[in-house]
């Protein structure tokens, strides 16, 4: 159902929703995105890289569909990071600290015991969504 | 560049990573996960899980006001903690700390947080 003044968008620059979501909405002057794990936008398939190539191929998910939305990473106000396995706090912050300059947005991080994946083929080790401004 | 304010007061634990502890946008301040950390030591706060969750409400309740909210004008909380026995105590000490007009709340459990912190709890409050 289409409601006046919001938008959905879905992204070629994000791996391609496998269930009922966009990539994003446009409310106003905010735009919500929908949590990316760290998936080849190509192919769908999870990067190499364990931890810290997951969370960078994510940011970069991240990254393409706020632009495709008409806004980007330095606009972001908000980031929430799910994590699955080894708390490796410091892996986290190495990629978003390269990824994400001042003004650094507002940041909750929480461990989870799973995270979606192809059953039996792949363990999802960080997944991160976005709250992020237009202007 | 947006015109966002970005706010990190000395009266809440420093950052220990890339982030701010609240950004103000369109009338919203948004605060990042707070969990039972000293402000001026840094460490967590003895007494366990009741001890942590009223440090770290004490500290969102710093950072609000830093940046020109308050605890009275939080529109939703969010909560994480580790232990479901922890529960009861975590309903008991947010009726203590948050009063009408109560926020809206979700609150769950996880498998686990910053350096073994037993809970955290982040807010979006309305500015001036």
């Amino acid at each position: 159902m289409s409601v006046p003044g919001r938008r959905s968008v879905v992204s070629r620059r994000g791996p391609q929703p496998t269930a009922t979501y966009p990539h994003a909405t446009v409310e106003g002057d905010l735009v919500w995105v929908t949590a990316q794990a760290g998936r080849d936008p190509g192919d769908g398939e999870l990067v190499a890289g364990g931890l810290g190539g997951q969370l960078d191929r994510a940011i970069s998910n991240l990254a393409g569909i706020l632009e495709d939305c008409g806004s980007s990473l330095d606009r972001v106000i908000r980031t929430q990071i799910m994590l699955v396995g080894e708390p490796d706090f410091d892996a986290i912050d190495a990629v978003y600290g390269r990824r994400f300059g001042d003004p650094l947005p507002v940041r909750t991080i929480w461990g989870v015991n799973f995270l979606a994946a192809e059953p039996g083929h792949e363990v999802v080790r960080v997944q991160l969504d976005c709250v992020a401004s237009l202007r | 560049m947006p015109d966002d304010q970005v706010f990190t007061t000395k009266e809440a634990p420093i950052p220990r990573g890339p982030y701010v502890h609240a950004r103000k946008h369109g009338g919203l301040v948004w605060v990042t996960g707070q969990i039972g950390r000293d402000p001026e030591s840094g460490d967590f706060v003895r007494g366990g899980f009741e001890a942590e969750f009223n440090q770290a409400i004490d500290n969102l309740e710093a950072i609000l006001e830093a940046a020109g909210s308050s605890l009275d004008r939080v529109v939703r909380t969010q909560i994480e903690f580790v232990n479901e026995s922890d529960l009861d105590a975590m309903n008991r000490i947010y009726g203590e700390r948050f009063r009408d007009p109560l926020p809206a709340r979700t609150s769950f459990g996880v498998a686990f947080l910053w350096k073994g912190a037993k809970v955290q709890i982040d807010c979006v409050a309305a500015a001036d």
